[in-house]
């Protein structure tokens, strides 16, 4: 039991990655990405192929994975943001999505296709004992999501993210105050792309694994509700919604033995209804989830020490 | 090439609808519904529920759906989009992804995965100088172009078509005249739910019946939209076409496994190039 | 958004981790020692979602049975952990280690598609626990299984020999169209068969790959059938046969058309949704359960169907359940690491052919040696896990149902 407490803390730590990926291009910056599962792919299939093919070792194969996403998830915001319209957005990283995923199901030369990748190295793979692997690569991750929670907190709080709030928020105004919101968005869709590459690499080193059929959209749903529950825009909240998100739906397996008299094909389904009610149900009734964007948080006494009498208005979404 | 031509001319007609309903739904509630597949897959079981298992024929019993439908999204939008009316096109976008995963997995729970077919004759073809066509698809062609006829005449004749057109221009000063808003709403997911009624039955004549079959034409079907211009009903129609036809020709050219790619990449060149579409108008949204 | 602070939140996180962690320990605290669990992961939704169901539906009937007769190993009844494995990889790979972890199987059944068995075979060969897949693609059984994979199911270039001998002796195709899904046990029969036609001097006139769930399938009809060749061999599954072949009689096309029995039979459903007319004339082939068997006719009785049913698949899931049985009671241990060396001796035998479980059980409890007759093959294995002596039958569709034509063996 231990065992796979710690197997599932270590997917949901590549899922808090994810999660904290969309949370930086969306929460943070404002641009929808509905591709998430096509880089997703790309991530893992580039790290994997970099590895099988080109011989790289699991630390250059994870860079060159997460450069190789975030260059062309910087493309497709330069290509895409001539016209600011965030709809025609979503659809296009639907669109880029889905081709990613069809190439790495056709391209077999390349990706052997439906086949998939097997024998993918783990990092340090061959320095630890089996029996003890498991506990190195939770303990790996979890260094990872704590690593990019810093980072990303970090660019929040600097500079650039002024700006990328200030673009979020209303980017004629940031263009009028001089800052090139066009180059702002490519960069911040590109760095969560990287971070979709770490969370490709390490779903890679997991399951050893990878077919295109592990890469499909509902994915997404599961990311936006992570970012949601969370917190738009708050990264440590983001990684407690994807810790919630992936223990309510591997939990609710177990729970199938309560639920008797239904089908399996039924309760499958039951399931993804139930995901999909509750991402509509956080956006109604949760919409800035259970954590705030840091700066919202503001001290109940003022900088001369008085209290005041109301907290300040949030701003709108 | 004929043929091609015409295979495309088909399966433009057959996203016409729905791109019809995106870009209505577009202009006045001002946000893209990712949704549309999977309601048009629970629209096109509802029927098949009444043709197949009530044993109606297929006219009446998409009528009597499409009318049930259209009521059902006026439902479906007051407990999920209503509340969030004042959010923003990017909430109420996502809120229509969460509704399509439902939505298709409520047509798997009642139906489970097999595929399905309508109860109808299959016709064999005849010949129409060198192309091959059939009374589906001849069927298809006339209820499209009826529909957008009627939409037509709606849009430009009747107070609601003209009420809707305010509200989708500038909503204040709709708000204004004194045109309902709420009012305008439902008539426009009335609309929509029986535009993706039709539409649903129309992919369900062309192919198979099975809970994904709605989402498989989410990107073709936007791509048709932001083609003709968002917002403009004539512009949907001759997108769809478009796309249609380009997707069918390019397989002449490319191989068949990616034309998928080619909404796609009409959706990039549009942006790049004329992101108003063909018949749209620039506006500035704040 | 006042008062629901950090602390409120992270209880709540506390509360849903607590629940599914929890739950397992509430049921499973009072069966842990006396029954055998065996983890079933099947694929209920997702584009293999068709044929999940009535496998599972085989497991639990033939667990029924075992544990009605008196169980195993002194009386202990089995247990089934059923799974959707939403025909994906890494759900599937999750559930392997749940089944392993959590409910400690020793034995993973079920695990019908490619992806399903690729990447959980890792996770049971460094677990020691026995897997029995029922997917056709090769490379499940390549290399080194260390004696814990097992498959119930012909693989995949072996369907491809037969399918070309067919075309070779008795159906006469001069020129022929081939399309495939992109799946990953029908390429590699494709590619079998594609170069056999060659090989015979056969002409292929267009071969071509087409996605799952795509909108229209109408390209892909209009390149290879409208090439005319004599036949059209498609190989997928299903939901997009069913558009194709909707597409193919739209067309007017003339070509015959031999499909996969999951495609165009799968127990009726494919006619049902297409008609009888459209159907008319189709081949199929499909590894089969040889319906002449006694084996197979217990099973029809078990499953309540009637004679004529031809179950593609069920029957494996059946037989994975019987000979992990019957290899447990063997070894007189509930242990992979001891009962997966029995697999073969009480598969294949030598001992006395038997095709019925419970009375196997008996023989073995009693000493003697038994050669188990499943109901999906005779189930013998070789050494590295592949089931062999498994056929093929081939059928055709007319009148609105699949008539048998012949049996054949690669």
């Amino acid at each position: 039991m231990i065992d796979f407490i710690i197997l599932m803390g270590t997917v949901v730590c590549f899922s808090a990655i994810l999660a904290l990926a969309l949370n930086f291009q969306w929460g943070l910056g404002g641009m929808v990405n509905f591709g998430l599962a096509g880089f997703y792919a790309l991530g893992a299939y580039s790290c994997a192929l970099l590895m099988l093919k080109g011989g790289f070792n699991t630390f250059f194969a994870t860079l060159g994975a997460m450069g190789i996403v975030a260059l062309v998830c910087g493309l497709v915001a330069l290509v895409t943001l001539r016209v600011t319209e965030e709809d025609y957005f979503a659809i296009v990283t639907l669109g880029v999505g889905e081709m990613l995923r069809l190439v790495a199901l056709n391209e077999d030369w390349l990706t052997k296709g439906a086949l998939g990748l097997t024998g993918i190295p783990r990092p340090l793979g061959e320095l630890i004992p089996a029996p003890v692997y498991l506990y190195f690569m939770l303990a790996l991750s979890l260094v990872l999501v704590a690593a990019c929670v810093w980072v990303l907190g970090r660019l929040s709080r600097s500079p650039f993210g002024r700006v990328v709030r200030a673009v979020r928020e209303d980017d004629v105004v940031a263009a009028t105050l001089g800052k090139n919101v066009l180059w702002a968005r490519v960069r911040i869709f590109a760095i969560g792309g990287a971070l979709i590459g770490l969370a490709g690499s390490l779903h890679a080193f997991y399951f050893q694994y990878i077919d295109p059929t592990q890469f499909s959209t509902i994915v997404i749903a599961y990311a936006f509700m992570a970012v949601i529950a969370g917190g738009r825009g708050a990264h440590v909240g983001t990684v407690a919604g994807a810790a919630a998100v992936m223990l309510l739906l591997e939990g609710s397996r177990f729970a199938k033995e309560l639920v008797p008299g239904l089908e399996s094909d039924q309760l499958a389904a039951v399931r993804i209804i139930i995901i999909g009610i509750g991402l509509i149900m956080l956006l109604i009734y949760r919409p800035h989830g259970f954590m705030r964007e840091y700066r919202l948080q503001v001290p109940l006494k003022d900088s001369l020490g008085q209290a005041r009498s109301q907290p300040p208005k949030e701003a709108p979404t | 090439m004929l043929q091609t031509a015409f295979n495309g001319l088909v399966t433009g007609i057959i996203i016409a609808l729905p791109s019809l309903a995106i870009t209505l739904l577009f202009g006045v509630l001002k946000f893209p519904n990712f949704a549309v597949g999977a309601m048009m897959t629970v629209a096109a079981y509802m029927v098949y529920a009444v043709n197949v298992q009530l044993g109606w024929p297929l006219l009446p019993a998409t009528a009597a759906v499409a009318v049930a439908f259209g009521l059902l999204c006026i439902a479906i939008d007051h407990v999920t989009f209503r509340p969030l009316r004042d959010r923003g096109g990017i909430t109420l976008m996502v809120a229509s992804l969460g509704l399509g995963f439902v939505l298709e997995n409520v047509a798997r729970f009642a139906y489970g995965n097999a595929a399905r077919s309508f109860a109808i004759e299959l016709a064999r073809p005849f010949r129409f100088f060198d192309i091959r066509m059939n009374r589906e698809q001849m069927t298809a062609m006339v209820v499209a172009t009826l529909a957008m006829g009627l939409m037509y005449v709606l849009l430009t004749r009747m107070p609601v078509g003209r009420a809707m057109r305010a509200v989708a221009d500038n909503p204040s000063l709709a708000l204004v005249r004194g045109i309902d808003s709420a009012s305008i709403i439902r008539w426009t997911w009335f609309i929509t739910g029986v535009l993706l009624a039709v539409g649903g039955v129309l992919i369900g004549m062309d192919r198979a019946l099975e809970p994904p079959m709605g989402t498989s034409y989410v990107i073709a079907v936007f791509s048709a939209a932001i083609l003709g211009g968002l917002g403009s009903p004539l512009g949907a129609f001759v997108g769809a076409l478009l796309i249609g036809l380009v997707s069918e020709l390019a397989t002449l050219v490319i191989p068949p496994n990616y034309r998928i790619g080619i909404p796609l990449c009409v959706i990039a060149l549009v942006l790049i190039f004329r992101p108003q579409g063909i018949f749209g108008q620039m506006y500035i949204r704040r | 958004m006042k008062g629901f602070s950090r602390r409120r939140m992270l209880k709540t996180i506390g509360a849903a981790v607590a629940a599914p962690i929890g739950a397992p320990f509430l049921n499973l605290a009072h069966a842990q020692g006396s029954t055998i669990p065996i983890g079933v992961a099947l694929p209920m939704t997702g584009n293999a979602g068709a044929y999940g169901p009535d496998m599972g539906e085989a497991a639990k009937r033939t667990v029924e049975m075992i544990n009605k007769a008196g169980g195993i190993l002194g009386g202990r009844k089995l247990e089934l952990i059923i799974e959707d494995s939403e025909s994906s990889a890494s759900v599937a790979a999750n559930l392997s280690q749940k089944f392993i972890n959590v409910h400690r199987c020793q034995a993973l059944v079920g695990y019908w598609g490619t992806p399903e068995g690729m990447s959980s075979r890792p996770i049971a060969i460094q677990n020691k626990v026995v897997l029995m897949v029922s997917s056709a693609a090769n490379a499940i059984t390549e290399g080194n299984t260390e004696g814990y994979v097992w498959r119930f199911q012909m693989k995949a270039t072996d369907w491809g020999i037969v399918i070309s001998r067919a075309t070779e002796q008795s159906l006469g195709f001069k020129s022929v169209g081939v399309m495939g899904l992109q799946n990953a046990f029908v390429l590699p029969i494709m590619r079998v068969f594609e170069e056999r036609m060659k090989a015979l001097g056969r002409t292929v006139v267009e071969s071509l790959v087409y996605n799952p769930e795509q909108p229209s399938y109408r390209a892909e009809v209009q390149r290879v059938f409208g090439k005319k060749p004599d036949a059209v061999f498609c190989f997928g599954l299903l939901p997009d046969f069913v558009s194709i072949m909707r597409e193919v009689y739209r067309g007017g096309f003339d070509s015959k058309v031999v499909a996969l029995s999951i495609a165009a039979d799968s127990e009726g459903k494919f006619v049902n949704a297409v008609g009888a007319d459209v159907a008319e004339g189709i081949r199929h082939f499909q590894p089969m359960p040889d319906v002449s068997a006694p084996g197979y006719k217990r099973f029809l009785k078990l499953m309540g169907a009637p004679a004529d049913r031809v179950y593609l698949f069920p029957p494996n899931t059946h037989d994975q359940i019987a000979i992990a049985a019957l290899a447990m009671e063997k070894a007189k241990s509930p242990m992979a690491v001891d009962w997966s060396k029995q697999i073969i001796p009480v598969g294949n035998g030598p001992g006395e052919a038997v095709d019925d479980v419970i009375g196997a059980l008996e023989m073995v409890r009693s000493g003697r040696n038994v050669n188990f007759q499943g109901a999906g093959s005779t189930c013998d294995f070789t050494p590295n896990g592949d089931q062999i002596g498994r056929g093929m039958g081939q059928w055709i569709i007319k009148g609105g149902k699949s008539v048998f034509v012949e049996y054949a063996k690669p």
